[in-house]
């Protein structure tokens, strides 16, 4: 077995942020288990962009594949180029399209599957993770079984590590080996709807503002896009809110929507149920607005102020555009 | 047309709920209930049962025992038949060991659609769709936030970046769907009478012609240390105070955190 630490590196035109991400943590692992940072790179643009992926330390980088198919598709390559690499452990992003890669080699592999953690370590020679279950109520901390194959698959929730900056160094980029046959690569887009507007990666948004079922309205999320205007941060919302259409489905934050780590999140109108919960848990600071003094989430908030959303968030506006412009 | 939907039994949501001193999940006393996702898959299957398109739904369970109270409950929503895999040598098994027995017994059951909820409430790793479809060499379709099944394929819909596709694969496949497939029924008097007399199966290991030691010893990771949350510093509140104040109570705050 090798030392290195491979990574799942998405491209979608131009490196994810979860590629920069785990470029970075791979690095720091590879530093301790004396090896390289080795990128798994796919999807639109990865061919041109994966050396640049060498500023966040990855030393080498295998292309699976340029075209823009479903993840899944590139899990055969993955697993062909896994399976030559001999590495302690892989990283994947635990998003959707991670996931499935990830799953995938599992699967094809009879690998040990981690996570989704919000640490990753090297110790004793193997890797240890530490991963929120149960909805958060405990904290356990996990190794590969004696004797378990490698690479370890670990998903990694984004923000757990922050993309090296500054860096200058470039990897070498090769391409991965022939894939087996495999059925997982059946799955094609049959129909491509996009939406008119752009929507943001909430995954990647290091401020969020969301709002939920109290904001009432499409109309009622304009002063939270200004808010979040003010704070360079992004808007998102609680499962409620995207029921009731106020705001797109690739907003909401939740069990089933997507899982963010910004370091500051501000939930306006938010109750804080536990499936709203999981998805910001680990987000570093937590301020909420809410009328209800009961409302779940003053119990788990950092700051929780009582009051009409109405009145205080374009307060808070003016107040931070005002101390930004002195 | 056949469906198997597979279903995890988990802990309720609100219970109290901890490890036990050899760092397994403990079941004892904790009220146990479908894992909540999982009912949008049973949904998914029974509304393409409704409309004609699916004869069969059937379901998979791998778990203790206790395990066949979360298929009944199933069955009174609807469907036809369930099987249970359980097996002393299953405790403690990871996702690895779950979709490698659940891989096994889909090949004996023959589904022309696996389908699975897109994550579990305890665990929410959401990798065992993706791995029972590699194990089967069958295609993945998965985060379906609607499923659909004709003409020798499968299609889920699916949120991108920036909108939604369409997914397609040709069966047979494993799903996993979405909680945007549709509200799950509840399970009627009528049907709660019914599915005592629907057919359900225990499969040991040895039924979907696995043994101990194709398991590696039951799990290819293992737990080392289980603790409660670190403990956060109490909430800060701000109560009854004029908005323009609690704006800049907020603001200072996050000031002094280096946020703004």
């Amino acid at each position: 077995m090798s030392n290195d630490i491979l990574f799942l590196a998405e491209f979608n035109g131009s490196a994810a942020r979860s590629a920069l991400e785990l470029a970075t943590g791979a690095a720091q692992l590879a530093a301790k288990s004396g090896g390289s940072a080795v990128a798994l790179a796919y999807g639109p643009g990865a061919s041109d962009g994966a050396a640049a992926l060498g500023a966040q330390g990855a030393a080498r980088a295998i292309v699976l594949g340029d075209d823009d198919r479903p993840a899944i598709g590139f899990a055969p390559a993955a697993a062909a180029a896994v399976r030559d690499a001999d590495a302690l452990a892989l990283l994947a992003p635990a998003t959707p399209n991670g996931r499935d890669i990830a799953a995938a080699l599992v699967g094809l592999l009879d690998l040990p599957a981690f996570g989704p953690v919000r640490a990753a370590r090297v110790a004793d020679g193997t890797i240890e993770t530490e991963q929120a279950t149960l909805q958060g109520s405990v904290i356990t901390t996990s190794r590969p079984a004696d004797g378990a194959p490698t690479p370890s698959v670990v998903l990694v929730l984004a923000n757990t590590f922050t993309p090296a900056e500054g860096g200058s160094g470039s990897a070498s980029v090769e391409q991965a080996p022939g894939a087996d046959d495999s059925a997982l690569a059946k799955a094609t887009v049959a129909e491509r709807h996009e939406a008119e507007a752009k929507v943001v990666n909430l995954e990647e948004a290091t401020v969020i503002v969301a709002g939920g079922r109290g904001v009432g309205s499409e109309e009622g999320f304009g002063p939270l896009r200004e808010l979040a205007s003010a704070l360079g941060g992004a808007v998102g919302a609680s499962r409620a809110a995207a029921d009731a259409g106020w705001i797109p489905y690739q907003l909401q934050i939740g069990q089933t929507g997507k899982v963010v780590k910004p370091s500051l999140y501000l939930g306006v109108g938010i109750s804080g149920a536990i499936q709203h919960r999981v998805g910001m848990q680990t987000a570093e600071h937590v301020v909420a607005i809410n009328k209800d003094p009961d409302a779940p989430i003053g119990e788990f908030a950092d700051l929780f102020v009582v009051g009409d959303l109405f009145q205080v968030v374009p307060a808070l506006t003016d107040e931070i555009k005002r101390r930004k412009g002195a | 047309m056949k469906i198997v939907v597979c279903i995890k039994q988990v802990p309720a949501t609100g219970a109290d709920k901890r490890y036990t001193d050899d760092l397994r999940l403990d079941r004892a006393g904790v009220e146990a209930i479908i894992n909540p996702l999982d009912e949008y898959a049973i949904e998914q299957a029974l509304r393409l049962q409704d409309a004609g398109t699916v004869e069969t739904v059937s379901y998979l369970s791998m778990g203790p025992e206790q395990a066949s109270e979360a298929l009944r409950r199933a069955l009174a929503m609807g469907g036809d038949d369930a099987t249970l895999i359980s097996d002393p040598a299953l405790a403690g098994a990871d996702e690895w060991t779950t979709a490698k027995v659940l891989a096994s017994a889909l090949d004996k059951l023959a589904p022309d659609v696996a389908l699975m909820g897109m994550a579990s409430d305890d665990a929410r790793g959401s990798l065992v769709p993706g791995a029972v479809a590699a194990m089967r060499n069958v295609p993945l379709l998965s985060y379906g936030a609607e499923l659909t099944v004709g003409g020798g394929e499968a299609r889920v819909r699916r949120l991108s970046a920036t909108g939604f596709d369409w997914v397609a694969a040709p069966l047979p496949v494993v799903a996993s769907v979405t909680d945007q497939v549709g509200e799950p029924r509840y399970a009627s008097l009528k049907g709660i009478m019914a599915a005592k007399r629907k057919p359900l199966e225990t499969w040991s290991l040895a039924d979907v012609g696995l043994s101990a030691d194709d398991l590696r010893g039951g799990a290819l990771t293992t737990v080392t240390d289980a603790r409660p949350p670190e403990a956060k510093p109490p909430t800060e509140r701000v109560e009854n105070l004029p908005a323009a104040e609690a704006a800049a109570r907020i603001a200072d705050w996050l000031a002094a955190r280096k946020l703004i």
